[in-house]
């Protein structure tokens, strides 16, 4: 493209996008359409893709295609590959997109659909993507190492004890609250009950067929699973209509929380072939095409924004999660802006993929500006809805009670009006009992798919069987991730038992491997069951305690990048990863610590404990609690996410600490120190 | 280490389509083409690619003994999943 042409391009796109803004900013008191705040996210997206980069990778990170890349140095046909860079992009984004864009965002649309945009948009160009690129990067050019096994090589080796305790916890809090969110959508859903139960069998005979019948043809197995899961979707109207089968798939929440709980351990303990890869598959296969379908569906039915940019909820007394816009929302929506998560995916099997270093730029940059697009629109999803609807679904029983009449009344006196009417046509247009006090995010965000893509394709009478879909989709990979987590966790705790006595380390003696996998479960299924059962609706709890965890594990990723940097002797750039390590510890500090001391009971974990325990102590029993044990479980949950939330904390700050103390000695010395794959006799760096 | 010649090393299906001599027929263009698409969806989703392996193999380890699809296939999503890392939320 020459020169002139490029920068007609830019121009055409900087202006589509300040047009897009000026949309969302002038629409005032009248809805504005969803169309345009994807628009104004792509416009962002190209523009920080073209030139900031390009900024990082020619500069920051000198590129330099004439080191070999891990994949080329072993290719081995199966494990380091080489891939195009256009397909290892889809594969990494398959690996990094999961519930966390969809849930989060839709959680924040509580204070309006702008802040969320606004953080989703910044958060991505200067923290999110940065962090994902600079991570792939150091992995490359250390062999493909973990983000663990880094810290110890740059850091030293008691922060990567640390980072490996980190991961740990981040990781059963994190399938607590993707199986809590799971409970949410099923609980008295005999059709999405039956659905995601089928997947189980369907699993099963697609594993079956891949390794067995036609060993490695996983396009032909997966084929038959589609249709397979397609005929349950359909099936489960049936199945839920039935006097027999319907009240038997029709399950209270902790009798969910228990059959996941089951499911889980038996799911981790099975061979990966039998249901974990098949499953995998096809939730990837839905994935990819459920994204794309909800793209095109926005675009064509163009809905207009029903939420206002924002609500009065700002101010941190909002029914869905409690506490101000700072720093609460920069937790609330983590995936999507900047994830943690994903400095391991991004040290994990993409560095071991990657085929010139000019391609992480795609890759690890790219990657994370799609996943963001996924949060752009969940958030217009969700924004699409009647506010009405969304705060019936959002706010805890304990706020807008039980029937459809008391509900309408507490969200009318809020400001947003609906009618019992209203709430009862919708429960029915999706095919469901109720839709009072869905929390989690995802019925939500089905909702509001339904709406979007029945307008699209099959109108009203449709509009149930797109709900289940958008359930199934979102229920599908979240059990894959429970099953996934399950055994990476397994594998974390026996490499700690390892070091308390050596034979529970061997991964291949089946009691220690039992043990491990119990553990794991018992953990996860805790936390679990204690926010089935918290009348505020557990995720309130939980969604913020992985929020702050996640963050906390993405400042530990980007602390890692700007030691780096600074021990590659790159330190004038090293503003590209201190800017939003500083911005994420501000925010994530701020929110772990007003999460364990706030005055307020409905923020700090400590402030509800001690009202719970000196009610008790006194006799009284405090609403929702009905009994005095219950009382008192409530202030031992609470003291006990208090210390999870602590053990991050302190865990970030430890980090600082050492990352400062190695920064300073590598400022110190003249050359490079920053260990990595040296570059080939005699080559020539050639910019990428 | 990497050249045209040496399709093996080459995993993309752009040089796929590259090792192919122009002035080809149509139909051996539409068949590199098919070719190149299947491995891109392959490659995407993280299937094994056992043609891809044999290709490898071939060019790399000439001699060696081969797995048989089966074997390849098991051993590929076994190793792909029994250590995979963390998913993402």
């Amino acid at each position: 493209m020459t020169k002139i042409t490029s920068f007609a391009v830019w121009i055409v796109v900087a202006v589509v996008g300040a047009f897009a803004f000026a949309s969302l900013a002038l629409g005032r008191g009248e809805s504005v359409n969803a169309a345009w705040l994807v628009t104004a996210a792509l416009a962002i997206y190209f523009i920080a893709y073209r030139f900031y980069s390009r900024y990082i990778a020619e500069r920051v990170l000198q590129l330099d295609d004439s080191r070999p890349t891990p994949a080329v140095r072993h290719n081995d046909g199966m494990d380091y590959v080489p891939t195009n860079k256009w397909v290892l992009y889809g594969h990494h984004f398959a690996a990094i997109a999961g519930a966390g864009p969809l849930v989060g965002p839709v959680l924040a649309a509580q204070m309006g659909y702008l802040p969320g945009m606004l953080w989703i948009l910044v958060g991505v160009v200067v923290a999110g993507a940065v962090q994902d690129f600079i991570v792939l990067f150091a992995s490359v050019r250390r062999d493909g190492k973990s983000l663990g096994e880094m810290i110890k090589i740059e850091l030293g080796p008691v922060p990567g004890s640390l980072a490996l305790v980190g991961v740990l916890a981040i990781m059963i809090i994190i399938l607590a609250v993707l199986s809590l969110v799971v409970v949410k959508a099923l609980t008295a859903s005999p059709w999405g009950l039956f659905t995601i139960a089928a997947t189980i069998p369907i699993a099963l005979i697609m594993g079956v067929y891949m390794r067995v019948l036609r060993p490695g043809r996983v396009g032909e197995a997966s084929a038959i699973g589609v249709v397979l899961l397609l005929a349950a979707l359909v099936f489960g109207q049936t199945v839920a209509n039935d006097p027999v089968w319907g009240p038997g798939f029709t399950l209270t929440g902790p009798k969910l929380a228990w059959a996941l709980i089951i499911y889980g351990a038996i799911a981790s303990s099975l061979p990966v072939w039998l249901m974990l890869a098949p499953r995998d598959y096809l939730s990837t296969f839905l994935k990819i095409g459920t994204v794309v379908a909800l793209a095109i569906g926005i675009y064509v039915v163009a809905p207009p924004l029903a939420m206002p940019q924002t609500t009065r909820f700002i101010d941190g007394s909002g029914p869905v999660f409690a506490g101000t816009l700072f720093p609460f929302l920069f937790i609330t929506i983590a995936c999507g802006a900047v994830s943690g998560f994903h400095s391991l995916i991004s040290s994990g099997t993409t560095p071991k993929m990657i085929e010139r270093e000019s391609h992480m730029r795609l890759i690890g940059f790219g990657g994370m500006l799609a996943e963001s697009f996924v949060a752009i629109m969940a958030l217009s999803a969700a924004c699409v809805l009647d506010p009405g609807i969304y705060f019936v679904m959002n706010a805890p029983a304990a706020v807008i009670g039980t029937t459809a009449t008391n509900a309408a009344q507490v969200i009318s006196g809020w400001g947003f009006t609906i009618t019992p009417d209203m709430i009862t046509q919708t429960a029915k247009d999706i095919g469901e009992n109720t839709i009072l006090s869905r929390a989690g995010g995802a019925p939500t965000l089905a909702v509001g798919m339904a709406q979007i893509l029945a307008q699209a394709l099959g109108g009203k009478t449709m509009e149930a069987l797109w709900y289940h879909f958008a359930i199934l989709f979102e229920a599908l990979f979240i059990l894959t991730a429970v099953d996934a987590g399950t055994r990476v966790g397994r594998f974390m705790i026996q490499d700690m038992l390892g070091h308390v006595y050596r034979p529970l380390g061997n991964t291949d003696f089946l009691p220690a491997n039992f043990l491990a996998t119990g553990l794991c479960v018992a953990l996860w299924g805790y936390f679990l069951y204690q926010g089935v059962v918290d009348p505020l609706g557990g995720i309130n709890t939980l969604w913020q305690l992985f929020g702050v965890g996640n963050q906390m594990l993405a400042g530990i990723a980007l602390i890692l990048c700007s030691s780096v940097l600074i021990k590659m002797k790159r330190e004038r750039y090293v503003w590209v990863t201190l800017v939003p390590t500083a911005w994420l510890l501000v925010t994530t500090l701020t929110a772990g610590i007003e999460k364990i001391f706030h005055s307020d009971p409905r923020i700090g974990f400590l402030a509800l404990a001690s009202k719970f325990s000196q009610a008790a102590v006194q006799g009284t029993v405090l609403a929702p609690a009905k009994s005095i044990a219950e009382m008192q479980r409530v202030a031992f949950n609470n003291y006990l996410d208090a210390a999870v939330c602590g053990v991050f904390v302190v865990l970030v700050l430890a980090m600082c600490v050492f990352a400062i103390k190695i920064c300073l000695q590598a400022l110190r010395q003249a050359r490079p120190t920053a260990i990595e794959i040296p570059p080939p006799a005699g080559a020539q760096g050639v910019p990428a | 280490m990497k050249t045209s010649a040496d399709p093996g090393l080459s995993a993309g299906p752009l040089e796929a389509a590259e090792v192919h001599p122009c002035g080809q027929t149509r139909r051996a263009r539409l068949a590199a083409a098919l070719h190149a698409a299947r491995r891109a969806y392959l490659h995407m989703f993280g299937i094994p690619d056992y043609e891809r392996y044999l290709v490898h193999m071939t060019c790399a380890h000439p001699g060696e003994p081969l797995l048989s699809r089966r074997e390849f296939c098991a051993r590929a999503i076994d190793r792909k999943y029994s250590r995979s890392g963390p998913r993402c939320c």
